[in-house]
Parts: C-alpha cells; structure tokens; sequence
C-alpha cells in the first residue's frame, strides 16, 4: 500500500468564534480523484486554502510526501507543486485575460508582451473549452462561467502535480461542465492527483475515486466512492435525516397576489420576466450562478440595474431604483454577500438589527436608546439571537448568528415582501435549520417570503414554490408535489436535453 | 501600412480616454501659453520647461506609479526637501557625488522602509504617509538647523544645468532615461503587473497568490528614489534648502498624476500619462512665472487644473460605467438569439 | 436539536472570551498612550519649573482649543469614512482673511465697517460653501484626499488675492474681543467654545439618527446603501460641518490677533507645523478609525489635549520647532503603528 502523497491530520482553524475546522483530516494519492463535499461553511475552501498555502495560521499536521510542510505564500505550495482554482473569482477586472492567466506563480516570465502571453495562453485556454475567446480582452466582459474557466485555464499553466478546483461547475451548463469532468479525468490519467470540491453529488459520482465528508470543520468520513450512493452520502453531510432539518411546507392554497412581476429585465438576464408572487408563500428561484435567479431578486430591490420593469403590490405600481425605494415600498432585500453590505461588522448587534428602521426608535431625529433597546431585543429574541449579547460586535459572531443578524434586521421595518439571496451561505447545520425555521413561521404570519440559492436541499424542501432559471433565461415551474431534486436539477443544469443523460 | 498605424493610435485613444485628455490638455495649456507669449515656444524656454521636468517629472511619475498600486506618498514633498537639505549641507564637505548618493540612498531608504510598514502592518498609505509628512518635514528642519542651508562653491551646479544638445541638461536626460525604463518595468514585466493587480483589485490579486509585499516595497522605494532625486536637483540648481521647502510638490505631482489619467481606486494609468501630465503642469506652471504671478497664484491655477481633471474623470467614470453596462448588455443579447431559438423548440409542462 | 445547543453554547463561551480580549485589545492603544502620557506628566513636573500651574494648563488647554474644534469637525468626517480634508489650514485662512477685512472695511460698505454680525455671516458663508462643494464632489464618489488637495490651491489663491498677499488688520478694541481675548469664569472663551463644541458634537454623534448614520456609513458603505443610507448627502453635511467648525477657529483667531493674513495657519507662520496636519493629528492620535465607523469626539478631546501637552513640554524645554515638529510627527507615525498592530482586523487593515 502506497503512502499517500499529501495527509493533513487533526488540523483546527479558528476565525475569532468561528471554528471553521475542528481536528479535520484529509490525505490523497497519487493518481487519485479525490471528492470534497460538504454543505456550505462545513470549512472545504479552509481547508483547500491551508493545503495551497493561502492560509499557515492553524494547528495540526500537514504532510507532503512524507515531510513535513508549512507553506506562509501560496508561492511556495505552488513550488512544491500544488496549485488551486478558488471558489471567489480572482481575475483582475480591468486586465487582460492573457495577462490574468499568466499573473502570479513561478512559472510567469519575467518579461513578455501582451502579445507574447496571448500566444501563450492560447493552449490552456483551448483546454478548458474557451478556444473562441481573444486572450488579450479584458476579462470583466466575459460572463461568469467563462471567468471560472479561465482561472482554471491558469490553474493549468502551473503544472502542478496536486491541482484543486473549488466548486469549477458551479456557473457552467451541463455541456461545459462535462468538458471540464473530461478533462479532469484526462489529467488523473497522467499521475497527477486532483481534489474536487462540488457541490453537484452527481459529478463527484461520475468522477471520484474517494469522497471526503466535511461537516462543521470536522471530516465525518473518507470512503471509496463506489461504496456510497447520493442519499447515504447526503446523510454524512448533514448529519441528521435531510426532511428533519426543514420545517414542514404550507398545507395552504396561496391564491393572493402580494406582488405582480410585470416585463422585468435585468441585467443579466436573456429577456424580461413576468410572475406573480402570491401572499404568505416561500417561493424559491432555482438556478446556478449567473443563471438569472439571483439577479432577479437584485432588480426588484432596486440593487441592479434593469432595462424595464413595472412592479404591482395593493394596487401600487412601482419599479425601484435604489434601495431606500425599495424600504419605502416595504421590500426589503438581504444580499448574499453579508460581509460586504448586510452587516456593519464594527458596530454592535443592535445597532445593526435597527439600521433600517432608525425612525421607528427615534423621536425627531433624536434616540435616547430606551426605544431602541427594547426593539433590538424583540429581533433578537424572534431571531434566535442572545439577547444578552446584543451589546457585542456584529463582527464576533459565529456565521449562522451573522446571518440571522443580516437577515433579522429586515424584520425590523415589517416588510410585506422579504427577498432574500443565498439564504444559508456559510452557515453550520444547527443554525441552518432555525433559520429554515424562523423564514416559515414569518410566511405564515403574512410576510411573504422569496430567495434565490444556489443549494438544491434548500430549493427542494424550504418553498412552496419553485421557479428554475438557466443561463439568463425563465425555465419552468414546479409546486407542490412535483418539487423534486432531480426535476429541478435536470431545468438548470440542462433544460435544452443537450447532452444524452 | 501607414493606414493601419493610423487606425491603431485611433483605437489607442479611443480604448484610453483618460491617456486622449492629458494628450488633449497638454496641448491646449502649451498652446494658449505659446500663443499669447511671444517667448513662450522660443529654445531657451523649452530648456528651462525640461529643466523643471527633471523635478516634476519625477514626482509625477513616483506618485503615478503609488496610485496605481491603489495608494499614495503624501510625504513625497518633505522627502525631497530632507534630502535637498542632506546634499546641500554635505556637498561643502565632501564634495557633490557623494552628497548625492548619501542624499537619494536616503530618502530612497526612506520610501523603501514606509513601503515595508504598509505592506507587513497593512496600515494605509494614506494614513501613515500623513504622519511621515510632518515626520519628515521635522527631521529636515532639525537638520538644517532652522536655516536655509546654502552652497558656497557655485561651480558645481553649474555642471548640473550645462546644455546638451541644444534642449537637455545631464538632469532632464537622466530623467527621460528613469522614465523609459520604468514604462519597461511597468508594461512588460511580471513585477509591474504586479503592481497594477494590487492596485485595481487587492482583494482578488491576493487570492491569486499574488504577494502584496514586493509591489508595495517596490512602488514606495521607488517614490523615495524619485523624491530624492528631485530634491538633489532643486538643492544644487538653486544652491539652497529649507527645512520646510518643496511643499508644492505634492499638489502639482498629485495634479500631473491625476491629469495623465490615474484613477484614485488604482490600477490605471501609465508611465506615458505620467510624463504627460507633468509636461502639462509644467508648461502652466512655467507658462505663469512668465506672467510674473505670485506663487499663490501658480497654485492657484495648479488646483483648478486639478478641478478639471477631477470634473473630466467623474463623467468619465459615469459614462464608463454607461460603456461597460452596454458592451455587457450587448454581449448578453448576443447570446439571446440562440437560447431563445431552443426555448421556443421546446416543451415545457 | 441537542447537538445545535451545545455547539451554540460552545460558540458563546468561545465569543465570551473573545469579547475581554477585544475589550482589552481596543482600549489598547489609548491605555499606552495613557502610560505615556502620565510618564511625560510626571517627567513635565519633575523636569520644568513651569509645568504644574494652573496658568500652564490654561494655556495647554487653550492651545489644544484651537485646533481641538477643527479636529471636532473633522472627527464627523472620519468617523463617516470620507477620511479627512487636506484643505483645512486653507479654509480658516480665506475665512480668517474674510473675517478681517469685513471688520476692517465692512466689505466696502460704509455702515458694516467693525460690525462682527457681518463679518461672522459672510465669513460663515464662506465656509459653508467651501465644505458644501468640496462635499458635494466627494458624494459624487472622487476621492477626498485629492478633492481638497485642490480646494486647499484655490482657497489659498484667492486668500492671498483678496488681502493683496498682506496683513489685514483691524482697529482695537473691537465687537469681537469677548471672542478673541475675553474670557469668562477664569477661562477663556475659545477654551468654553471648545468644551460647548465637544459637548455638542458627542450629543449629535450618539443620541440622534444623524449620528447613527456617521458610523454605520462609516462602518460600511455598502451596507448602509443597502439600509437606506446614502453617503452624498452624508458628504456633503460633514464636509460642511468641518469648514464650519475651521470657520469659527479662523474668526476666534483674527479675533485674538486683530489681523488677518493668508498665510495664518501655515507651516512658516505657526509653531508646530501647519494645523492641517495638526488637526488630522489629534484625530488619529485619540485613537479614531481613519477607516470610518469606530470613534469619538471624546477620543479626539483627549488626542488634541495630547498633543497640547506634549508641544508645551516641548517649548517648556526650549526646544526649537525642528524637534517639536519630530515630536509630533512621531506621536501620529507611533499611533498609526500602535492602532494597526493591536486594533482588530477589520479595522485596521482594508
């Protein structure tokens, strides 16, 4: 029995209350697939980070071929030959995308034209798929999933003998996705090993030789893959029975239009939509990155830009353009990116909770704290948030109280309509599931409730309602009974049967 | 061929609007100076424009190349004055050469160790250099003792300001040679790509593995070099150095950057905007003396330069935005025609 | 659900320790520059003859005042996320010109020579306008630093072309003495116009929506765009509220000197280096985010009181303004490097 050529054993990383991984452990061979999944903040992109030397700050053991290894820059894992493709997108905007695939690494030259790069760039970009593409454009012009290509086009450029790609499908269609699982595959053959991060379980079926299960920074299990079938392997990764983890759906028949759609285009998405929203339910946008879910909810909440659009709620017609409209109108919109506009991490919990309503705890313009304290505890308490903490930092909560901080401060102006984009990123199990808990119990209530994800448990057993997207375009419908995984998967990885499944 | 050349500067300045601007003030400032003086476009002006140059172009190029790495030398100014101080008062002693080199090894040392801070603490350029501004501005007072430190031998600066070739002096060769090879460094090399991916998009260059250390060491001593340098050339042309002298440097290197086209959130502009620009605050400014304004108005008509720049750049970062929203939404409708045609061929209960 | 509880409690208990830490790690840089600052204390008393009387504080504290309400308002701009201005010592000199040529010749009008209504009116237009415009341009998303970088060259400009480039004084005693030379209760006015000032200003930052929204725009802007809260109009009323604030320093000050030139307030003319830095100073020295969204005006209090004792150490010693400019320059370099290296993060870094 070979050694494997990389193990990681009882590694922990803390993100100050964040534990993103607990004792976790992982090891791959020479020639292997191996498979990484796990729901979101389970701490897959730590742990890829730690192994290509993004991140040296952790405690535990980290083996490359035996020795002993320590890397404080990725230039170093590079040097050793590990190299990866992330989950973000790190491709300079305004730079060329010859000069983004050749921008960091040992292996750049030290002196070379656009042109020369372009050259260059030519064959990896070919490998991935992108041969019609002009290397020397810049890359913002190219559409997500190209963009997620062409980091992979770089990753290629590295040579390395331990490649990582982080969830590199999650914008593609199913055609591209398949060259991508064939090139893998192609690259395996040649000794070198590579780690899969999906979330997509039938790929890693197509093409794992191992899986390893994370869950809440802990490795629940590293089997063959030809031991494991999707439902077993659901189970790891949750932890629990998955139809536990969601409230139970609506038994009602939602016949009242709360908000009516009318000829929206955003940006992004192929031609303009028309659908009504009916008061009190969950309705779910299904659809990969940049398929047009997200960004739908985005154009509503006046956050993007659209070419047209008429919205209609009580016999209002409206169309927002910022988003103090949006509040105005009562639509309140939680991105899905906290960190970066749905939490003021530097000021205290209850601070954040009333940002939206500062005049509902104000008197003239001026608040002596009395009213907002008690309406900042109120939130708290509804949202599962300790109350006694509420004087704290935003920015030292774990991910799942971040979140219910960011999606519970809405609640704070009672909205008729709550959008919400990627309702659970980077949120453990536990607070998944009060979350879950808490959105159903404000639709009964009469908040209506629309969210776009990305995450096919969360789309098949939260809404009462889904509507699937793929590649900026409406697909289908699906309600009651016949929301079903595969139904939903087959509309937004490959409604046009272009590939033969 | 020759249409071809044409077409090529043609889309240059079209895909570059901030590069056709300073192109475009360059000429008007020299214009309307060269045409309401009659001594304006004469040869011995030219000399003293590229005798300024030697000084403005450099501080115009160090902080062009600060601000595309996404900050910015705000001490550039007391640096120079430090080392025009060090090389006054040690050029007596020991002879100019060496004042020279032990006056821009200095301030280079300088700009090499606030690099160092900003890149291992992660402090803001902005922050830091605030401090180092009166830092600075101390230490050189301290060292020139409160007074104007002054040169007794004249002859040596006369070797500075010799004429070469008709328009050229030792001084403003160097710096067009500085120049050339930091346009290289910056266009064509590994290392000044570096620097513009740090500076127009640091979050997503460190997750590229591009290191933040090199870049930022690299711009920062280079700024410290060209201060320097600078302040090497004003000490021995004019013979003297204040402590608190070269104030001034700041605001008209910050208006030469602005004017060739940097963009205060980094990663743009060039090492020829840089030379633009500062040609053209150099022809306003000179332009002025020959008026005979005071030096507040110089500063006066620098700033409102500025003001313009800062106009043209906020329309042009709106119509940008138009641009960019457009050639996206046209890319998408691109792709409509097709997925459409498969959308409507298809069944969908 | 037994699981979820015991990994939120453990989260809880994690954060609980957290929490001390972070406690301890923010007042950090004010507790050594408390250790300092009693240090030098000490070594002031034991060192100067001059240093323990009363007649010495008066003259710290009013010396902080000057620059201490300039930095009041700038504190609404930092703690905003706009930065600073570059163009503060420029504002107070046009307006300090202002003042005392309105004073002098009543703007050309006969029957407005020596009236002070006039002069404050006119002179806090001025700097209303200066702040307005520079706000407004900053709201349109250009960066402050190079905004006021040409607002200080035009301000300057047309200071020195409005007094011809020469003093421009008035005849004593004047309708402004109470303000420039008087004082009330033992202390002198700008000294009460300095503690109304902080008083104000910490009551506006804490306890009104106005001041809610300085931090949360401060903190972040994307989020507060996202909540309603735009940083154009936050510009521009902060901006404002600076080139008041150095309005009423420049008019307190022609006041006290019965003059007025252009190059008040500049490096040559004052003692420690020019108040533009001097005022960014006390901000950055109490210990306020650069970045935005953490601070005070008491922060900014005791940074300007800092400052006031350790310049007046300075020349209790004799030293000259070379090492007193040093010394102040190595305040703000220390406290930047002391904030950066132990506050958390978020906020030191990006």
């Amino acid at each position: 029995m070979v050694d494997p050529i990389l193990k990681i054993s009882n590694v922990s990383k803390n993100f100050g209350a964040i534990q993103a991984l607990k004792k976790a452990n992982f090891e791959i061979n020479k020639g292997e697939i191996m498979g990484l999944v796990g729901e979101n903040g389970a701490g897959k992109s730590t742990l890829v980070k730690i192994i290509s030397g993004f991140d040296n700050a952790y405690d535990g053991d980290y083996f490359l071929n035996n020795k002993r290894v320590n890397f404080d820059n990725p230039v170093k894992a590079e040097l050793e030959g590990i190299a990866i493709a992330q989950q973000e997108l790190s491709l300079i905007p305004n730079m060329s995308v010859a000069e983004n695939i050749f921008l960091a690494g040992s292996k750049v030259k030290k002196f070379a034209t656009i042109k020369k790069l372009a050259e260059e760039a030519k064959p990896y970009l070919t490998l991935v798929g992108l041969n019609d593409i002009d290397p020397s454009i810049r890359a913002n012009l190219l559409s997500v999933g190209e963009q997620h290509l062409v980091e992979v086009a770089r990753l290629l450029t590295h040579e390395a003998k331990i490649l990582i790609l982080d969830e590199p499908t999650a914008a593609l269609g199913e055609a591209e996705s398949r060259r991508i699982l064939d090139m893998v595959r192609k690259i395996a053959a040649t000794g070198k090993s590579i780690i899969y991060i999906s979330h997509r379980l039938d790929e890693i079926f197509k093409i794992t030789d191992r899986i390893t299960v994370l869950r809440d920074g802990e490795t629940q299990a590293i089997s063959n893959t030809k031991d494991l079938n999707v439902n077993k392997l659901a189970e790891v990764m949750l932890g629990r029975e998955l139809k536990n983890m969601f409230p139970p759906k609506s038994s009602q028949i939602f016949e009242d239009t709360h908000l009516e759609i009318n000829n929206l285009w955003p940006d992004g998405l192929i031609e303009p939509v028309n659908f009504k929203i009916k008061k009190g339910e969950i309705l779910g946008l299904s659809g990969q990155l940049g398929s047009g879910a997200g960004e739908v909810l985005a154009s509503i909440a006046g956050s993007l830009k659209n070419r047209s659009g008429r919205l209609k709620m009580n016999d209002k017609e409206f169309m927002p353009k910022n988003p103090q409209e949006a509040i105005k109108n009562q639509i309140a919109y939680c991105s899905s990116d906290r960190k970066k506009d749905g939490l003021f991490l530097g000021r205290p919990i209850f601070e954040n909770l009333t940002s939206p309503a500062l005049k509902f705890i104000s008197k003239f313009g001026i608040n002596m704290g009395y009213n907002e304290s008690q309406f900042s505890k109120s939130l708290a308490l509804d949202f599962l948030i300790d109350v006694k903490r509420v004087k704290d930092e935003a920015g030292l909560l774990s991910g799942g109280n971040q979140q219910k901080v960011a999606l519970g401060k809405w609640m704070s102006i009672s909205p008729e309509i709550l959008l919400v984009n990627e309702p659970t990123r980077g949120v453990d199990v536990g607070a998944k599931s009060e979350i879950y808990q808490r959105m159903r119990e404000l639709a009964n209530k009469g908040t209506t409730i629309v969210f776009a994800s990305t995450d096919i448990q969360e789309v098949t057993y939260l809404p009462d309602r889904v509507i699937t997207f793929y590649q900026g375009l409406m697909i289908g419908e699906f309600s009651e009974k016949n929301i079903e995984t595969t139904n939903i998967i087959k509309q937004i990885t490959d409604p046009f049967n272009e590939t033969n499944l | 061929m020759k249409v071809n050349f044409i077409q090529k500067i043609k889309l240059n300045f079209v895909n570059n609007p901030d590069l056709s601007f300073a192109f475009f003030l360059a000429i008007a400032v020299y214009s309307y100076f060269a045409l309401s003086t009659e001594m304006f476009a004469s040869h011995n002006l030219s000399f003293a424009i590229l005798e300024r140059f030697a000084v403005l172009g450099l501080i115009g190029l160090a902080l062009t190349i600060c601000i595309i790495a996404g900050e910015i030398d705000l001490s550039i100014g007391s640096n120079a004055a430090l080392c025009a101080v060090i090389v006054v008062k040690l050029t007596d002693p020991i002879g100019a050469p060496f004042a020279m080199l032990i006056g821009i090894s200095i301030s280079t040392l300088i700009g090499f160790t606030q690099g160092f801070f900003i890149a291992f603490l992660r402090v803001r350029a902005i922050v830091l250099t605030v401090g180092t501004l009166m830092l600075l501005r101390g230490i050189s007072l301290v060292v020139a003792q409160e007074k104007t430190v002054m040169l007794t031998d004249f002859r040596v600066p006369d070797f500075i300001t010799t004429k070469m070739l008709m328009y050229f002096s030792p001084a403003s060769l160097m710096v067009i040679f500085i120049f050339i090879l930091v346009g290289i460094f910056m266009r064509y090399t590994k290392y000044g790509r570096e620097i513009y991916a740090i500076g127009g998009a640091r979050k997503e260059s460190l997750a590229a593995g591009v290191p933040l250390k090199r870049p930022l060491m690299i711009a920062f001593a280079l700024s410290g070099f060209c201060a320097g340098f600078a302040g090497t050339v004003i000490g021995l042309k004019s013979g003297t150095a204040q402590g608190l002298g070269l104030q001034y440097l700041l605001l008209a290197g910050t208006v030469a950057a602005f004017v060739g086209g940097v963009s205060i959130l980094g990663g743009k502009g060039g090492v020829i905007g840089a030379a633009v620009g500062s040609l053209t605050v150099n022809f306003l400014n000179t332009g002025l003396v020959f008026y005979a304004m005071q030096v507040h108005f110089v500063q006066f008509f620098t700033s409102v330069l500025l003001v313009v720049v800062i106009i043209f750049q906020t329309m042009s970062r709106i119509f940008d935005g138009y641009q960019t929203r457009k050639s996206y939404l046209t890319i998408i409708d691109s792709r409509s025609k097709i997925l459409l045609e498969k959308k409507k061929n298809l069944n969908i209960s | 659900m037994i699981n979820t509880t015991n990994s939120e409690i453990q989260n809880q208990q994690i954060s609980y320790v957290d929490k001390i830490l972070s406690y301890y790690k923010e007042r950090t840089l004010f507790s050594i520059l408390l250790t300092i600052f009693v240090i030098l204390f000490l070594y002031g008393i034991f060192s100067t003859n001059n240093y323990l009387t009363i007649f010495n504080f008066k003259t710290i504290i009013r010396d902080a005042a000057l620059y201490g309400i300039m930095a009041i308002g700038l504190t609404f701009v930092t703690l905003s996320g706009n930065f600073f201005l570059l163009s503060l010592k420029e504002t107070a000199a046009i307006c300090c010109v202002s003042f005392a040529v309105g004073m002098s010749t009543g703007f050309g009008v006969e029957a407005w020579v020596g009236n002070f209504a006039i002069s404050l009116s006119v002179t806090l237009l001025i700097g209303l306008v200066a702040g307005v415009i520079q706000g407004f341009f900053v709201g349109l998303g250009n960066n402050p630093i190079v905004v006021t970088l040409g607002g200080a060259g035009i301000m300057y400009g047309l200071a020195a072309w409005w007094s011809d480039n020469l003093v421009v004084s008035f005849r004593r005693p004047h309708d402004a003495e109470w303000l420039g030379t008087g004082s009330f209760l033992g202390l002198p006015t700008i000294t009460w116009s300095f503690i109304l000032f902080a008083i104000t200003a910490e009551l506006l930052l804490k306890r009104t929506n106005f001041g809610r929204k300085v931090y949360l725009i401060g903190a972040n802007r994307a989020a507060g765009k996202a909540t309603g809260h735009e940083n154009f109009s936050m510009a521009i009323i902060t901006f404002t509220i600076c080139s008041l604030c150095c309005a009423f320093v420049a008019v307190a000050f022609a006041a006290q000197m019965s003059s007025a030139q252009a190059n008040y307030f500049s490096a040559e003319f004052g003692s420690s280096g020019d108040m533009t830095i001097l005022v960014i100073a006390t901000v950055l020295v109490g210990g306020n985010s650069i970045m935005g969204g953490y601070g005070s005006i008491l922060r900014t209090s005791v940074g300007a009181v800092f400052i006031a004792m350790i310049d007046n150490m300075m020349v209790l010693n004799g030293l000259n303004s070379g090492p007193r400019v040093v010394g102040v320059g190595l305040m703000i370099v220390f406290s930047i490097l002391v904030f950066a290296l132990f506050a958390k993060g978020s906020r030191a870094q990006e």
